[in-house]
């Protein structure tokens, strides 16, 4: 029983009132953009609400007949490319910001912090003229790359509170067995650190996914993820409201897949290092 | 330093962020000096002049007090939403109401915004033609010049609460049951319990978050270009917008760049204020 | 992945041509537009992702691969600033808008000039057979600068079934008339207690998205382009005269119906409205009138299901202002050559391919729509089979009737159309009073033009 069980009426009705409230409003708009995607053209459009109607699965089938299946697979490739970049370079940088103190760790935090301050539309056309440079323009790592300084310091900054919670003691223990600080961090901390990592590889993912503005400007035509499809077809002639939400419904999948198999660990990861 | 394994850990790093971040943000500096402007070919030093453009344009102020106002009541409200969800949640076992309020963390902003739009559409939109004059709220959302801001706020809330509560509930979720037995034995309420308890234990995950959504806010974009396009007239178009529009629209790139070192130079004095008063102790 | 694309593209080139003819470099053209699926369907398919036989034909004939690369209009416009700015040369052909890009870019030295090309695909392209007004809106400075695309002229859209049932017997030819048949609607409808019915849709979008059509109120009020004193069009005329911005001047009448029209008589969202918007209310039967960008009727009907709209929607010529002149709304959706590309005589044979009469009809044929660039496509059973000749005259008239230059031609135009529908969109939200609006528009353009050096 939990502590707040047995307590006044009230308060659960207040609580389950809330809840109602609160899960009406997340989930109205996705219920919606579901209901929209299976209407007609027309029948989207109609006011009063069409409530009830035979439902039109046509939108569905042409995302697998119209080619938009290739920006799931770019999407992906950019997404997952993204959170090994992520995992390989923000696991190590975590784990030795954890173990310094004072002036440099404070420093080092904000700097990562700082990274994701420049405004996006003042960094694009650097950032394009350095992908050129470096030949990467239109490549998935070049997106993948751009999409770090959005998700490697968020990735640090959870990790570093997870971290600090693993008692130093471990460390010196295994060091004191010969192993290499490497080995450490692979043998020592890692394994506590799953359910962790699952987390923000999750989070990470699903940054990197839903970035927009960067995968567009950074590739070209076949290098398109499935936010830039979905404005892509936004725009065109005919506004198309069950395609664009068949699309949204179905760009929701990987990503929800995610989140459903990982949304006990995803809390329980944060949640071991968040107070500290 | 080089013999330190820590240098060594944390290079990989900052030579990956350094190369996307310190050449970009270099080449910046140098365009907000810049005179570059596509209507004028040439392009040349020209010292402050973009500065003394911008400090003197009305849009300029117009749109930081939108962004003032944005910023202000967006992160206010989405705090106190994923807190409130977060306190109502932490003792549920249900995965599946937990699952179904992070919804929205899986929805990118584009598309979150062309569904509020639909949505609240005055003429089509199942909210804003319906539902609404239904219960005799007779307001176009998005054509309103409060209603559009409003209306992108309670986007901007529903898009980014989600992140937000996960943060809170795991810290929520950190926290001891006996730190709570003192105080309940005193005979606390649950409100001050939690101002008494909870919050102070949940300080850095507050400033963690807080820190995060104010980037984040700042540099809103999507959101609110595929729902209002700055508008009606400039009532929603935030420094962001005005950024893009300056650079994408109007061509003038020095101009825009300037506008991007302020506020960099704004965003990074402020967010260094909060982690000096929220971190440091923490 | 660029270089991986370009080997299936080349496998794929090689597997058209039967592997029949010696291994040559093809050269590939890089393009760049917006509309997958609507435009060019006829050779990039419904996703705008494959290439059917009429375009590998083409590239086989030409030994070229056009790669072709579909984007957000708005967007995409980012990228090709992107490419032009730094030199990069990776489309060779830009899409571009007649109403700012066309004339920012070839400014800019973006662009390159077409008139020496023209010569060089006649079986292709010939501007001989092209309406010459949809030309000459691509045309700056004396210098071609893109050939059209899906272009139109102005018009109204109308329910016939709405008028008679009010007692106007045929549509306005004036400004005049139209704003009484626009309050006998408005009457009508309050009468009958239809309230989600509206007379008129017109777009109030902040941004460029008004411009086009407000600059027509504002052309057929003052009788010429009444952006700056005495009417020049071109940074010459201009600079020549010192020609001060007249946006509370001979301006105001234009911009002032355009705003009252759209608070009186349109739908209540009217300030956020773009094309799409005024194209999905007449489609869904809750506009009596589409004014005066036509074409944007033309694209919703088909796919509405309100009998009434398929049944009674008629063309009406625009309208007359008060000076004689008829309410403008002239656009074309065009292509240019880079003048960063590396391969400019092939880019531009793939242009004349893209825009040949071949082509257009084809797309006319897959859209339906009575509108085209070719006479000869215009009075062909490919829209005369749909469409009533004297509807397809009365759009051909409009063409004919049009000043393409209804707008100054300077570089600063795109940030022009900007701030103009911007503070359109303001005044029709009730933000700003028409006179504070236009008081804050005229001290930008002011401030603007003299940065510019104009005044010099």
């Amino acid at each position: 029983m939990s502590g707040y069980a047995g307590q006044s009426i009230w308060k659960s009705l207040g609580r389950a009132a809330f809840l109602s409230v609160a899960v009406s409003f997340v989930l109205f708009p996705i219920l919606w953009l579901a209901l929209g995607s299976v209407k007609t053209r027309n029948g989207a459009l109609a006011v009063p609400p069409e409530f009830i109607f035979q439902p039109d699965f046509t939108a569905y089938t042409r995302i697998f007949t119209q080619g938009f299946l290739g920006s799931f697979q770019t999407s992906l490739t950019i997404a997952l490319t993204n959170v090994v970049l992520t995992m390989v370079l923000g696991v190590p940088a975590a784990y030795a910001l954890t173990r310094m103190t004072g002036k440099v760790q404070e420093n080092l935090s904000f700097w990562l912090l700082s990274v994701r301050m420049a405004p996006l539309f003042a960094v694009i056309i650097p950032l394009y003229v350095l992908f050129r440079g470096i030949g990467l323009l239109d490549t998935p790592i070049a997106v993948a790359l751009a999409h770090l300084t959005l998700t490697l310091p968020m990735a640090i900054w959870m990790l570093v509170t997870y971290f600090r919670s693993i008692p130093i003691d471990l460390d010196q223990a295994a060091l004191l067995d010969g192993a290499t600080r490497l080995q450490v961090l692979w043998i020592v901390i890692l394994p506590i650190a799953r359910p962790m990592l699952a987390s923000v590889g999750i989070i990470v993912f699903i940054f990197s996914w839903n970035e927009f503005l960067l995968a567009f400007i950074l590739t070209s035509r076949d290098a398109q993820t499935v936010p830039v499809a979905v404005a892509s077809m936004a725009g065109t002639m005919s506004f198309d409201w069950p395609l664009i939400a068949a699309v949204s419904i179905v760009s929701m999948i990987p990503a929800l897949l995610f989140v459903g198999v990982a949304q006990r660990h995803i809390v329980s990861g944060l949640g071991a290092g968040a107070v500290k | 330093m080089l013999r330190d394994w820590r240098f060594w850990f944390f290079l990989p790093t900052l030579l990956a962020l350094g190369i996307v971040v310190l050449f970009p943000t270099g080449y910046l500096l140098w365009m907000s000096l810049a005179h570059w402007i596509i209507t004028e070919p040439g392009v040349y030093f020209d010292g402050l002049a973009n500065f003394r453009t911008l400090f003197r344009s009305a849009s300029f102020y117009d749109s930081a007090r939108v962004t003032a106002l944005y910023l202000f009541f967006s992160t206010v409200i989405m705090m106190v939403f994923a807190m409130l969800m977060a306190l109502a949640l932490q003792h549920s076992r249900s995965g599946i109401l937990r699952s179904a309020i992070v919804l929205p963390l899986v929805i990118p902003p584009v598309v979150a915004g062309f569904t509020w739009r639909f949505l609240l559409n005055g003429e089509i939109g199942f909210l804003g033609a319906w539902l609404f004059p239904m219960v005799g709220l007779d307001v176009n959302m998005l054509s309103n010049p409060s209603g559009a801001l409003v209306s992108v706020i309670i986007a901007d809330v529903w898009s980014r609460t989600p992140f937000m509560f996960l943060i809170f509930l795991a810290a929520l979720q950190g926290i001891p049951r006996d730190y709570y037995e003192a105080v309940r034995l005193d005979g606390a309420t649950a409100v001050q319990e939690f101002f008494t308890v909870t919050l102070p234990l949940m300080r850095s995950a507050v400033a963690v978050a807080l820190l995060f959504r104010v980037v984040d806010a700042i540099n809103t974009f999507e959101l609110i270009y595929v729902m209002t396009k700055g508008g009606p007239g400039r009532a929603t178009q935030t420094l962001s917008l005005l950024g893009w529009k300056t650079a994408f629209q109007n061509y003038d790139l020095g101009g825009a760049a300037a506008l991007g070192v302020v506020m960099l130079v704004v965003t990074t004095i402020s967010a260094g204020i909060m982690f000096a008063r929220f971190m440091r102790k923490a | 992945m660029s270089i991986h694309f370009k080997q299936r593209a080349l496998v794929a080139a090689c597997v058209a041509s039967f592997a029949a003819s010696p291994a040559l470099a093809q050269t590939e053209i890089n393009v760049v537009g917006f509309g997958a699926g609507f435009a060019w369907a006829d050779l990039f398919g419904a996703t705008g992702a494959e290439k059917t036989q009429k375009l590998l034909d083409f590239e086989k004939e030409h030994d070229i691969v056009v790669n072709m690369e579909f984007a957000d209009e708005d967007v995409a416009r980012q990228k090709v600033l992107l490419d032009l700015v730094n030199g990069t040369g990776d489309y060779d052909l830009v899409m571009l808008g007649s109403d700012g890009a066309v004339q920012t870019f070839s400014a800019a030295g973006y662009l390159e000039a077409l008139g020496p090309y023209l010569e060089t695909a006649p079986d292709l392209f010939d501007p001989a057979k092209v309406y010459p007004p949809f030309l000459e809106a691509n045309t700056v400075a004396g210098e071609l600068y893109a050939l059209p695309y899906y272009s139109f002229g102005a018009g109204a859209v109308y329910r016939k079934d709405l008028f008679d049932k009010y007692g106007i017997s045929e549509f306005p030819k004036t400004t005049e008339e139209m704003a009484t048949a626009l309050q006998t609607l408005k009457d009508g409808f309050a009468a009958d207690g239809i309230t989600d019915v509206y007379p008129l849709t017109m777009r109030g979008a902040p941004g460029e998205e008004p411009s086009l059509d407000l600059n027509g109120f504002v052309y057929a009020y003052a009788g010429y382009p009444a952006w700056f004193e005495g009417g020049p069009t071109t940074p010459e005329e201009i600079k020549a005269s010192k020609a001060q911005p007249i946006f509370t001047g001979d301006f105001k009448e234009g911009f002032s119906t355009f705003v009252n029209w759209s608070r009186e008589y349109g739908p209540p969202g009217i300030a956020g409205h773009t094309w799409v918007d005024m194209m999905n209310l007449y489609a869904q039967g809750k506009a009596a009138i589409l004014f005066p960008s036509a074409i944007n009727a033309f694209a919703g009907i088909p796919s509405s299901e309100v009998p009434e709209v398929k049944e009674f929607s008629a063309f009406a010529p625009s309208p007359a202002g008060p000076s004689g002149k008829v309410v403008q709304s002239f656009w074309t959706f065009s292509v240019g050559v880079s003048a960063f590309s590396k391969n400019k005589q092939e880019a531009y044979e793939v242009l004349a391919f893209l825009t040949s009469e071949d082509v257009m009809r084809d797309f006319a044929e897959v859209i339906g729509w009575p509108y085209t660039t070719y006479p000869s496509i215009m009075h062909s059973p490919t829209l005369t089979d749909k469409w009533p000749t004297e509807m397809l005259d009365q759009i051909e008239a409009s063409f004919y009737d049009a000043d393409p230059h209804y707008f100054p031609y300077i570089p600063e135009l795109t940030e022009f159309m900007d701030h103009i529908g911007t503070a359109a969109s303001s005044a029709i939200s009730g933000a700003q009073t028409i006179d504070e609006a236009l008081d804050e528009l005229q001290s930008w353009a002011t401030e603007r033009m003299d940065r510019a050096g104009y005044y010099k």
